[in-house]
């Protein structure tokens, strides 16, 4: 008898607490859910406003579409080209620079505070800074030292490979120092006992790093490659700015390609569509990245 | 009515200055010195009281016009106060950026949300907006004596090719406010060194590229955009496709790797590799501006309106040289001139009390008076050159305002709009932003050597011709 109040009671505050949560639920749901869901519906349908007399629903039509769209198969090359190339050198430099600064005795503070500048800094801004003050042929600071070491002027942003290069450059530049900086804080933590141990084992510096180093920073390092891919995988501001996408399509990754489609050619229908094989492919790696986070 | 009532005690603005300023000529004229302001207000507005209509039909509504940060645009709203004195209707500007401006009107009015009234519209688009039946067809409104007084507002002075641009199916859908035309400019000092002289064919002008070009002494012969943009790119080679011989529609199918065309990309990006700055590729129509008027350009062909830009002698180092022709004849004895304007439509999802209110003030904009007032009657240093009517093309008083833009600058720029253009210069169809942005990867891909023209105009179709099925 002296329980059921009590449990109703408890059944009232849990109520209480779920009726508190509502507002907070119902603002996710309208701002995450419901777009997600309009987009995957959006993608089922013809929605061209060039030609909305044909607008409906089109089923899969516009996901067919894609397999004889060069376009998409060119901007989904381009997207793994990018996010591979990206996320490797995030890592190897952001490692390297991470050892290197583990070396230094003082001022570590200062270079860790250095290293945020870049990661606060907007996209948009990055992508028009490197545009017109880094990248400018003529004046442009890169052009500037590879003028200077002999190897003449080039058109950094204008040539079709050149360009793929230099937004990769942009994002590494940018993102580096996250990596830099998990992997700085991750190294700090090792236990130097092991590696005392291991010098007195005669191991050489680079079988420490092999054998004692790398599998102890793994979770660290598997954690900014997840992270890392997200974002090099929805890339967008800083080649839009810098490139937007050309020159012709040689920096068009998906989502500027998902954009291009959307708002410039106005074709809804497909550029949802589009969005939506970008979402599944983020999706995917995450998944597999995260079943080889636990592997072992 | 007071000073303070109307205008509010903050800071004197530019209107009240020279409101005063007026007030006190006109009180001066008439020895009076203590004139009101409404006696000067009346003064200012009377050349738009000879309309006979009712400028107050629609006072008390309130409109929003999209225009873009241009000084051609900032004149006019500079004169906001005279219209809504004219009219009793609040006008609310809102400046968009040129490359969102056609993204939001597009959504406001798929969305039929009626936020902007009027937007400066690109010509282009008008097929899209009629499908859609998104703005109002204008014959309507000319056709309403209450509406417009035609004698007053004389529709056929502006002019024709931008009429035309605005127009779908020979009815009108905008009326142009301020328009453009694309000219040889040219450095007259360098071009009489050698004895060259303005480029009367394509063949010319890379001759004369060739005979000016100097990379070694930062001179190049000749610039033309190579930036990719259904308004960059795509501006400048329909007309030399046109020159060629071109024709966008072959049996009524949009065709985009004709034989002509692979030609025309080909001749655009020979010269531009020979005789452009290599950073050509990614340059919009004010790059190529800046190039000239820092004397590394010889020569190029853009709107007429960037004579503001290098005629500046805060930033130009060409002043005095610089010289206007037509466009060279293409290999089919054709020039082709490209056009642009900036027309104002009326959202269709407007109340009839605003649409009229709208029509008040597109009329008000384009009439000749608010074209004078903006150009060479303007107080400020902008005096705008893209003025709409033929009789003020041909005034004296705008000949003496663009005296300093250089040699031939209102002939070339005329015989231009009058003779090297039709309103097909560019395919017209409602899937244009689709197709525009195709040409303009093409072009740019052949331009950058990423692909060979041929190729790239030949991808360009088989996209086309999957928009135009949809």
């Amino acid at each position: 008898m002296a329980t059921r109040p009590a449990r109703s009671l408890a059944a009232q505050e849990r109520r209480f607490a779920l009726a508190l949560l509502v507002p907070a639920l119902v603002v996710l749901l309208v701002t995450t859910t419901v777009p997600l869901v309009y987009l995957a519906w959006t993608s089922l349908m013809r929605l061209d406003l060039a030609m909305a007399y044909l607008s409906g629903f089109a089923g899969l039509d516009n996901y067919v579409k894609m397999g004889s769209d060069p376009r998409f198969w060119n901007s989904l090359v381009l997207t793994g080209i990018y996010t591979a190339s990206t996320v490797i050198l995030q890592v190897v430099i952001g490692l390297a620079l991470a050892l290197l600064v583990l070396q230094i005795p003082r001022g570590q503070a200062l270079l860790r505070v250095g290293a945020i500048l870049p990661i606060v800094l907007a996209p948009v801004v990055v992508g028009l800074f490197w545009r017109t003050l880094v990248l400018a042929p003529d004046f442009g600071l890169v052009d500037l030292v590879t003028r200077s070491l002999g190897l003449g002027s080039h058109n950094w942003l204008g040539d079709p490979d050149l360009a793929l290069i230099s937004v990769i450059a942009i994002h590494t530049w940018q993102w580096t120092p996250f990596a830099f900086l998990v992997l700085l804080a991750s190294l700090a933590t090792l236990p130097p006992d092991v590696y005392e141990a291991a010098r007195l084992d005669r191991a050489s510096a680079w079988q420490r790093f092999r054998h004692i180093t790398l599998p102890l920073i793994r979770p660290a390092v598997v954690m900014v490659v997840i992270l890392r891919t997200m974002t090099a995988l929805s890339a967008f501001a800083a080649i839009f700015a810098a490139t937007g996408g050309g020159p012709g399509s040689a920096t068009e990754i998906l989502n500027l390609y998902a954009y291009r489609t959307s708002f410039t050619e106005l074709n809804l229908g497909y550029g949802s569509s589009l969005a939506m094989v970008l979402l599944a492919i983020t999706l995917a790696i995450s998944f597999l990245m995260f079943r080889l986070r636990r592997a072992r | 009515m007071s000073k303070q009532d109307r205008i509010g005690p903050v800071r004197p603005s530019r209107r009240r200055v020279m409101q005063q300023g007026a007030a006190l000529s006109a009180a001066g004229m008439l020895g009076a010195p203590f004139a009101s302001s409404a006696f000067a207000q009346g003064d200012e507005l009377a050349p738009y009281r000879s309309a006979k209509i009712d400028w107050k039909q629609a006072a008390g509504q309130e409109i929003t016009v999209a225009v873009i940060p241009a000084s051609y645009f900032e004149n006019l709203i500079s004169l906001q106060p005279q219209f809504e004195a004219l009219t009793g209707v609040k006008v609310r500007f809102e400046k968009v950026p040129p490359g969102q401006i056609r993204q939001k009107a597009v959504l406001d009015l798929s969305s039929k949300t009626a936020t902007y009234a009027t937007h400066a519209a690109d010509p282009m688009y008008f097929p899209l907006y009629v499908a859609n039946k998104w703005v109002d067809p204008l014959d309507r409104y000319l056709g309403d004596a209450k509406l417009t007084d035609r004698a007053w507002f004389n529709y056929d002075d502006i002019i024709k090719a931008w009429r035309e641009a605005d127009s779908v199916d020979g009815k009108p859908y905008g009326i142009p406010y301020d328009g453009e035309v694309t000219v040889q400019v040219y450095r007259k000092d360098l071009y009489d060194a050698k004895g060259l002289k303005a480029a009367d064919t394509l063949e010319q002008l890379v001759a004369n590229a060739k005979a000016l070009n100097d990379p070694g002494n930062r001179m190049y012969g000749l610039a033309l955009r190579g930036f990719a943009g259904a308004g960059q790119n795509m501006y400048i080679y329909p007309s030399i496709f046109r020159s060629f011989g071109g024709q966008w529609f072959k049996d009524k199918v949009l065709t985009v790797n004709s034989p002509e065309a692979v030609a025309a990309l080909t001749w655009y990006v020979d010269t531009l590799s020979a005789y452009a700055p290599p950073a050509v590729r990614n340059w919009n129509w004010p790059d190529i501006a800046d190039a000239f008027s820092q004397g590394t350009v010889a020569a190029y062909i853009d709107a007429h309106s960037s004579a503001a830009v290098i005629t500046n002698p805060e930033k130009s180092k060409v002043v005095g040289k610089i010289a206007y022709a037509r466009w060279p004849k293409g290999p089919s004895g054709k020039r082709v001139t490209s056009i642009w304007n900036w027309g104002f439509p009326i959202n269709a999802a407007l109340s009839d009390k605003a649409k009229a209110a709208t029509w008040l003030f597109i009329t008000w904009a384009a009439s000749a008076e608010t074209q004078a007032r903006t150009s060479w009657k303007f107080a400020g240093p902008a005096k705008r050159s893209g003025i709409n009517r033929v009789s003020l093309w041909k005034s004296p008083e705008f000949a003496a305002a663009m005296k300093g833009a250089g040699d031939n600058f209102i002939p070339a720029a005329l015989e231009s709009l009058e003779h090297d253009t039709d309103v097909d210069w560019r395919p017209r169809v409602p899937q244009w932003p689709a197709i525009g942005d195709t040409m303009a990867t093409a072009v740019q891909a052949a331009l950058v050597g990423q692909k060979k023209p041929k190729e790239a105009l030949d991808e360009a179709q088989a996209r086309i011709a999957q928009i135009m099925k949809g």
